[in-house]
């Protein structure tokens, strides 16, 4: 009896055990793959029409401002450095920023994070994931005729503050943000 | 005084407006809006790759024309190299004219002629120096496809087809409007977008 109750004991605390070392095991590796999870290629997430519409539609309390882009485009690329500093410029002041690559559906895990990465851009990112492109671009704006970069500025209500087809003028945007955040307060 | 408000105020007003209307697109602004479906399209002479002059009216077949706005570096506009060429040889013999046009300012003559050779273009090729007919046409990326019927009337205009990889083409715009239209019947869908390379203006 008592070597059975000792067994019992004996297993219970090697169970314990075993489950106490697994997260210190985690919390020894924890350091080694923080650091991994900080050159990670950022996450980017596949978007249809019928959600990012609703996206751009919403009402909330931040504006929102959205980039459409894609790797293959220069101003865009070219812009970027613009966007991600007011990305960290605005967003501790309550703007919310997502950009929309409009890649191929394979680069979701190739050209667009990469770039992302390099541009240590930290905005939530989406890739369109469409078969026709066509529902969208008249949504977003009737008179877009597709060409890229496009950024577009919603205010809490989801009506257009600013749009910008081609590459930004980063001071001009700037303006158009601080309008509709002082608007907001 | 008050004939000098009356002088002051139409102004201010006129410059609050120019103010509003250009609050929202300010750098592209200028670019025109693209030419109206139903409407004609003047006859327009620009250089080919050549630097022979080449008018509209000696490039158009019996049965209209499509210009392509194109692009040597735009990897949407290489994506459809082949489907362009292909158009371009089978509405040939049904009296309708494939012309291409690159107005891309960074691109000149001889990289335009490189780049056809290297991809079979076999179609008329033009530069649009100073963007003149894309700014009449209102064009804005690259592919962007106009089709004109014999009269230079604008049947369609927009995207070649749905898209970029040739495998996820489910509708092709432009050849439905060719073949309505050679079938006497009026196109149904004059205008589709696509994303595209902006043209890079001069």
């Amino acid at each position: 009896m008592l070597t059975r109750a000792l067994l019992v004991v004996s297993v219970g605390l090697s169970i314990l055990l075993s489950s106490l070392a697994a997260p210190a095991q985690k919390r020894t590796r924890r350091p080694a793959k923080s650091k991994v999870a900080a050159v990670r290629s950022p996450v980017v997430t596949e978007i249809k029409t019928d959600a990012l519409v609703a996206l751009l539609n919403r009402q909330s309390e931040k504006p929102l401002l959205v980039n459409f882009w894609a790797t293959w485009c220069d101003p865009c690329r070219d812009e970027f450095p613009d966007l991600v500093k007011i990305d960290a410029d605005y967003r501790k002041l309550g703007l919310d920023f997502v950009t929309v690559s409009l890649d191929d559906v394979p680069d979701i895990k190739t050209t667009v994070p990469e770039f992302l990465q390099k541009m240590k851009a930290t905005m939530p990112a989406y890739l369109l994931n469409v078969p026709d492109p066509d529902p969208l671009i008249k949504a977003v704006d009737p008179t877009w005729q597709g060409d890229l970069p496009a950024t577009i500025l919603y205010t809490t209500n989801g009506q257009v503050a600013y749009k910008h087809f081609g590459r930004v003028n980063p001071g001009e945007l700037r303006s158009a943000i601080d309008k509709v955040i002082g608007a907001r307060n | 005084m008050k004939k000098r408000l009356a002088l002051i105020l139409p102004a201010a007003l006129l410059l609050s407006a120019f103010v509003i209307a250009g609050s929202g697109r300010s750098i592209d602004g200028d670019i025109p809006a693209p030419a109206a479906i139903g409407s004609t399209i003047e006859d327009f002479t620009l250089p080919d790759v050549d630097g022979t002059n080449r008018t509209l009216a000696s490039l158009k077949g019996k049965n209209g024309s499509v210009i392509l706005f194109i692009a040597v570096q735009c990897p949407v506009s290489n994506a459809y190299n082949e489907r362009m060429e292909q158009l371009a040889q089978d509405f040939k013999a049904k009296g309708i004219n494939v012309i291409g046009i690159n107005a891309n300012a960074t691109e000149d003559a001889g990289a335009v002629k490189a780049h056809a050779a290297q991809n079979k273009l076999s179609f008329v090729i033009l530069k649009d120096p100073g963007n003149k007919i894309a700014d009449r046409l209102g064009a804005k990326v690259t592919p962007e496809a106009y089709f004109l019927d014999a009269n230079n009337k604008l049947l369609y205009h927009g995207r070649i087809d749905n898209s970029k990889d040739p495998a996820g083409v489910n509708s092709s715009e432009l050849r439905d409007a060719l073949n309505l239209v050679l079938s006497g019947k009026p196109v149904e869908k004059t205008n589709a977008t696509s994303f595209g390379c902006t043209i890079k203006r001069g």
